[in-house]
């Protein structure tokens, strides 16, 4: 494993130069770095900073106020029985999520036996023999969780969810959909997922607007407070604030029979909220803050959330200043350099301006009004300002869980959904998906493939991408939306944007 | 090359529909898209009406066609030149989707047209940190409508959202004893472009309930009954922007003291 701040490669020299300090500042005098993964219940200080070098450049986090204690902190303390806690899948040097690449390191450094591969959902299915690597595939290789729906759906309080269409299974390569006590017929669905980043969350719980235009409702409100949710947490939307998510990974990916008590629920949010983390520089590009640019954790941490860019601050201008480098800057670059600025600078223009039509996307062309095709940019849904979120609720069916769109990968699960009501406005009546998404909480046939949108901050951190892994690097999800949509980006507008994404 | 187009656009033979200025056009058809490119959201949305021949720019519907279903188009008749997408203009103007008639989906070049440049106006509504200004009293009974598309019970963006924050601005300032939250629909059968169409009468109640749940979300604690009727007539109301068939579908909130 790599640690923080340490034996940086040489071409990480000038990133990480900058860095001694911040190592200076955090690690005590005459030990060697902290190492890069934080085990569970092993009680350092969450300290205010942490780097972490990246094939990209490094990642930083900022802990806005003071220092945290984990030791006895719930989100840092294994709970349940099986030795986890929220940090085993959610890393700092992953962006507070988990990269695929992380996963394999540390079965290697573990033979397995690190609490990330638990049975309940780190192996492909408990069902599996645990000890062999092949039964952990799909978290090693594309970094996904088993996730357990109810079938039928529940509501967040339990109430029962009438679905408007049938589900079978079509393939079920891991026996997790028809092993006994696994499947529809034993009342459960499993799905697999990469973990979603638990930082900048102030972001994803902001509410822009009081409606919900892809559903067509105001905003549901929150039980416990009475505020309207704003719809952005979980792939699925199952759980609309911070307690439920707690709750519902705790009984789950955690084994913690227990509810989490107030207190710590209160501990656990109050880290949540105070965590910022972004890539802070870049290996061919510097410091992303340098020469009017404000990259980093820090502008996420100083700025008011939940803006729509094309009212306020465009999304990804925090480049704009690239885009228009005097010549004395310009001299104080290595051409490399230069050349890397530039080229972010295009991106976040392509990323806001080169439109495409978007075609048969449940969320975008229905039940919503913008018309199927509709001509619009990345921002139309990528649209908070500093974030990349949708300030809307974010449920939208890219393709990327659905045929024909999604690659027919035989090792995950293929479920074949029948609407019993009305078809699906593009699929038709009958859907063959791997993870039928915001339809296994909604019960609604018109939601099947539909993903929230994810957060675009630390992306060079947590590899691959999508909600089920689909793009295995940058390039994948820049080639997926091209495919998808016919886009036709040039060559050079593909590289603007792969290097744009991997400084957000 | 462009200007030329559109000249030769205005001299084409206006058809006697849309000579008359203000008239009402109503029939069903396939969409066609425009890909019309001045920037986000500036695609063309045109329509034949069978009947006469006639292909009307029915781009301006704030709910619009998908082009693998018909549309129902209700629109009135302008003056304004076809120089946008490169046919006579309905304005006001609705399209609702009819997902049980298929289509072939048929998209034309720009052809030189232009489109519309996307510019936020009209019905939408600000976000939630813009302070809603109070609206003066005295405060009485009042009604307000919002309106749907044919066979749909969706709140549409950017004029359903606009109407109901409007109402609900003014119900938290004048705070009523209770709403009468009561569904229509448009259910009597007619017959348009040979086709008879009606909505469900089911539909009445799934958009007094699609509108209650939403004020619940939006005025939690208050008092809500909901109530529904089969069959709606036209009403002359300015937020249906003259179009009969868009005031019958329905659903009126009233505010009782």
């Amino acid at each position: 494993m790599r640690g923080p701040r340490s034996n940086p490669a040489p071409h990480l020299g000038p990133v990480l130069a900058g860095l001694a300090t911040v190592a200076l500042a955090t690690v005590a005098v005459g030990k060697g770095p902290p190492p890069r993964w934080w085990a569970p219940g092993e009680g350092r200080v969450f300290p205010q900073q942490l780097d972490y070098a990246n094939a990209q450049g490094s990642l930083r986090v900022l802990l806005a106020g003071e220092p945290v204690a984990t030791k006895g902190h719930p989100f840092f303390e294994p709970l349940g029985s099986n030795g986890r806690a929220c940090v085993t899948c959610h890393q700092p040097a992953d962006a507070m999520s988990l990269s695929a690449e992380t996963a394999r390191a540390r079965w290697d450094a573990t033979g397995g036996k690190d609490p990330l591969f638990a049975a309940i959902d780190g192996s492909d299915c408990p069902s599996l023999p645990q000890a062999q690597r092949a039964s952990h595939a799909l978290l090693l290789n594309r970094g996904l969780f088993r996730i357990e729906r109810p079938w039928p759906p529940k509501a967040w309080n339990g109430a029962p969810v009438t679905p408007d269409f049938s589900i079978a299974v079509v393939r079920d390569p891991n026996g997790c959909n028809s092993a006994p006590g696994h499947g529809p017929a034993a009342g459960n669905i499993s799905v697999y997922r990469r973990p979603r980043p638990v930082a900048n969350m102030k972001y994803l719980l902001a509410v822009g607007f009081p409606f919900d235009p892809k559903q067509g409702y105001a905003l549901p409100l929150d039980p416990d407070d009475g505020r309207m949710q704003s719809g952005n947490l979980m792939a699925d939307n199952r759980a609309g604030n911070l307690r439920l998510q707690m709750d519902d990974a705790g009984t789950t990916h955690l084994e913690f029979r227990k509810r989490l008590t107030p207190a710590q629920v209160t501990r656990i949010t109050d880290f949540e909220k105070r965590v910022f983390t972004a890539q802070q520089s870049s290996r061919q590009g510097g410091a992303l803050d340098d020469m009017g640019a404000k990259g980093g954790p820090a502008h996420l941490r100083d700025s008011e959330p939940g803006a729509l860019g094309s009212i306020g601050e465009p999304v990804w201008s925090e480049y704009a200043a690239w885009d228009k480098l005097s010549p004395a800057d310009a001299a104080r670059l290595t051409p490399e350099q230069l050349a890397f600025r530039r080229s972010v600078a295009r991106g976040a223009r392509v990323f806001r301006d080169r439109t495409f039509l978007i075609t048969d996307t449940a969320g975008i062309n229905s039940r919503i009004g913008f018309g199927n095709p509709v001509r619009n940019s990345c921002v139309f849904c990528h649209n908070m300002s500093q974030m990349g979120n949708d300030v809307a609720p974010g449920q939208v069916d890219l393709g990327t869980t659905t045929m024909p769109f999604a690659d027919p990968w035989p090792d995950l699960p293929l479920f074949r959904i029948t609407c019993l009501k009305a078809p699906h406005p593009h699929y038709g009546r009958v859907i063959l998906t791997m993870d039928p998404g915001f339809a296994l909480t909604t019960g609604r046939c018109a939601d099947v493939g539909k993903i929230t949108l994810q957060s675009m901050r630390g992306l060079a951190a947590r590899a691959p991408y999508f909600s089920n892994g689909l793009a295995k690097d940058l390039r994948g999800v820049v080639d997926y939306y091209d495919r998808r949509y016919h886009i036709g980006y040039s060559e050079q507008d593909k590289q603007d944007l792969v290097n744009l994404m991997s400084v957000l | 090359m462009r200007k030329l187009l559109a000249l030769l656009a205005c001299a084409l033979p206006v058809p006697a529909a849309a000579a008359e200025t203000g008239a009402l056009v109503r029939y069903v058809a396939c969409p066609i898209y425009r890909d019309a490119d001045s920037g986000k959201k500036s695609g063309c949305w045109l329509a034949d009406d069978a009947a006469t021949g006639q292909r009307w720019d029915v781009s301006l519907s704030p709910y619009k066609p998908d082009w693998n279903y018909g549309v129902l188009v209700e629109g009135r008749t302008t003056a304004a030149p076809p120089d946008a997408c490169g046919a006579p203009v309905l304005e006001p103007v609705r399209t609702s989707r009819l997902y049980d008639m298929p289509c072939t989906r048929h998209m034309l070049p720009a052809e030189g047209y232009p489109g519309r440049r996307y510019k936020l106006q009209g019905r939408y509504i600000d976000p939630l940190s813009v302070a809603r200004p109070v609206p003066p009293g005295p405060y009485a009974e009042r009604a307000f409508p919002i309106y749907f598309e044919f066979g749909n019970d969706f709140l549409v963006y950017q004029y359903d959202d606009y109407l109901l924050d409007r109402a609900v601005t003014w119900i938290r300032a004048a705070k009523p004893k209770r709403l009468v939250v009561t569904g229509f629909a448009a259910s009597r059968p007619e017959t348009i472009s040979g086709q008879v169409i009606a909505e469900p009468t089911e539909l009445a109640r799934k958009r007094a309930q699609t509108i209650a749940e939403s004020l619940r979300r939006l005025l939690p604690g208050i008092a809500i009954e909901t109530r529904w009727e089969e069959s709606a007539p036209p009403a002359d109301e300015p937020d249906a922007d003259g179009i009969p068939g868009q005031s019958q579908r329905r659903v009126e909130i009233r505010a009782l003291f």
